[in-house]
């Protein structure tokens, strides 16, 4: 079965993926950092039987001890899980989805974190088989609601909704213009944040962005989704028109050029250097430049990561091993 | 803007605290945000726990204003509100109500609002769930008219309708 990023989605040259997740908890036991390990053991369990009974064969069970770190941080590089989650495993489990698309994490900051993942911007599809879920897995486990403050969460500042909906965002002609602070300052205004993925909002590897809703409680879910997308749609014209004064520029087109030359040619890659070559590529992928799906080049940042890497082989390789592994696979889609 | 700490950089992160009662405000670049406690606030990806900021907020009270607060402990877990304003978290689900009057102020100041509007769990009853989805799709209704977006519209029609005789049926 292919994975969610291997497929398309609308306004793929800007919107790499959408995600959408919901933190729930059962109101028997007190909140995650207030459980022993059992206790945690005894919630993952009990989710895990309801999950079986309501979608049977669907999600696997990964019990966080027991993996590799390597597979465990392949988790957090895939977006999966957070990397909290990773950085103590007892107690915790998750439940996953063939294609990654549905990711449920079992006793993280709350005892249940059900995520949806879709290619490009899709938040309408992506909420609604996140919320599917959410319905369905509420009526076996009743999750803890209060009228007024909404989901109780363990932290204050997730009440509400307890929903995240974000947009992951290539901006790469708006970052070389400097307009990226102003547009974080701008977003804060209207309720979103705007954070660097792959290193700071300042200095950023890849000019990848995520775009996500900050206030939770006294706004509705759907509210919420169709402010993101109003303010996304707005952030994906100004990158494209910015793009195609930049690409008129024989300059820029050289950078871009000889980023294609490097990944074609390269025998030793490291993430850092695919991260900075690729982005120049995804530009010229998007505006048929090159000829190379989209897709197939945000599958490339995901799966060409260290750990995912080492995951693969089954093995903890050295850095360069890694680096060489990395070029071939990347020479062999360009 | 530069960023006030160092002067050098972009001040990306603005952050207001109200501290006995004066409000003041700090304009940092991210890598000071960061230095100071303040960086990737919101980031899924970074090692963030959201509790601290809850604590940062938090911090404005006083710790263990009289006896009455130092011995008022929820019922069903133990906690005291100093344990939540120290971690940033609740002790569980029970810490809310107990300690609802003290924690109103900081969720007005984090969410601009106190009161939840949107999906109604199941442990309302299911009728309150149905009757919350039903104004929900009516909402939309509305706006897609609005917008005379009819195809959405009649598909939104379909769906009260369908959703209202599930009401009836479980009434």
């Amino acid at each position: 079965m292919s994975k969610w990023y291997e497929k398309t989605g609308s306004d793929i040259d800007v919107v790499i993926g959408t995600r959408v997740s919901f933190s729930r908890n059962i109101s028997q036991y007190p909140f995650t950092s207030r459980l022993k390990t059992d206790d945690k053991l005894e919630i993952c369990k009990k989710v895990q039987k309801e999950v079986e009974n309501l979608f049977p064969d669907r999600f696997q069970y990964i019990r966080m001890s027991e993996l590799t770190q390597d597979e465990a941080i392949s988790l957090a590089e895939r977006g999966l899980v957070s990397a909290e989650f990773v950085s103590c495993t007892d107690g915790r489990a998750l439940l996953l989805q063939e294609d990654e698309s549905i990711s449920i994490m079992l006793c993280e900051e709350d005892h249940i974190k059900i995520q949806g993942m879709l290619s490009g911007l899709e938040l309408d599809k992506a909420y609604n088989f996140t919320d599917e879920i959410d319905t369905v897995l509420d009526k076996k486990l009743q999750f803890a609601f209060d009228k007024n403050l909404g989901y109780l969460t363990q932290c204050p500042t997730n009440l509400g909704t307890a929903m995240k909906a974000s947009v992951l965002l290539h901006l790469p002609a708006l970052t070389a213009n400097s307009q990226i602070s102003k547009l974080a300052v701008t977003v804060s205004k209207l309720g979103l944040t705007l954070t660097g993925v792959y290193g700071d909002i300042s200095s950023p590897k890849s000019n990848v962005y995520m775009l996500s809703n900050q206030v939770t409680l006294g706004i509705s879910e759907k509210s919420a989704i169709e402010n993101l997308r109003s303010i996304t749609l707005q952030i994906v014209e100004q990158e494209r028109t910015a793009r195609n004064e930049l690409l008129k520029d024989l300059r820029y087109q050289d950078i871009l050029w000889r980023s294609c030359g490097t990944l074609q040619n390269a025998r030793i890659l490291s993430f850092d250097e695919l991260l900075h070559d690729i982005s120049n590529v995804r530009i010229a992928a998007s505006n048929g430049t090159i000829n190379v799906p989209v897709e197939k080049i945000n599958e490339l940042v995901i799966t060409m990561q260290p750990a995912t890497i080492n995951a693969s082989k089954g093995t903890r390789l050295d850095r360069q091993q890694r680096d060489a592994i990395r070029a071939e696979k990347v020479r062999q889609i360009f | 803007m530069l960023c006030q700490n160092c002067g050098k950089n972009d001040a990306t992160t603005h952050i207001k605290r109200i501290v006995n009662g004066a409000r003041t405000e700090m304009h940092l670049c991210s890598n000071c945000a960061e230095h100071m406690g303040y960086g990737d606030l919101f980031s899924d990806f970074g090692l963030f726990n959201m509790g601290n900021m809850f604590a940062n907020f938090l911090s404005d009270f006083p710790l263990s204003i009289g006896s009455a607060s130092k011995t008022a402990r929820c019922e069903k877990c133990g906690s005291s509100f100093d344990d939540i304003v120290r971690s940033g978290m609740m002790g569980c689900v029970d810490c809310y109500s107990t300690f609802y009057d003290r924690l109103l102020p900081s969720l007005q100041r984090i969410h601009g609002k106190a009161n939840h509007v949107g999906k109604v769990g199941i442990a309302m009853g299911e009728v309150a769930q149905q009757i919350s989805k039903i104004d929900m799709l009516k909402k939309e209704l509305e706006k897609s008219v609005e917008e005379q977006n009819y195809e959405k519209a009649a598909i939104l029609r379909d769906q009260i309708k369908e959703a209202e005789s599930e009401a009836q049926d479980n009434e």
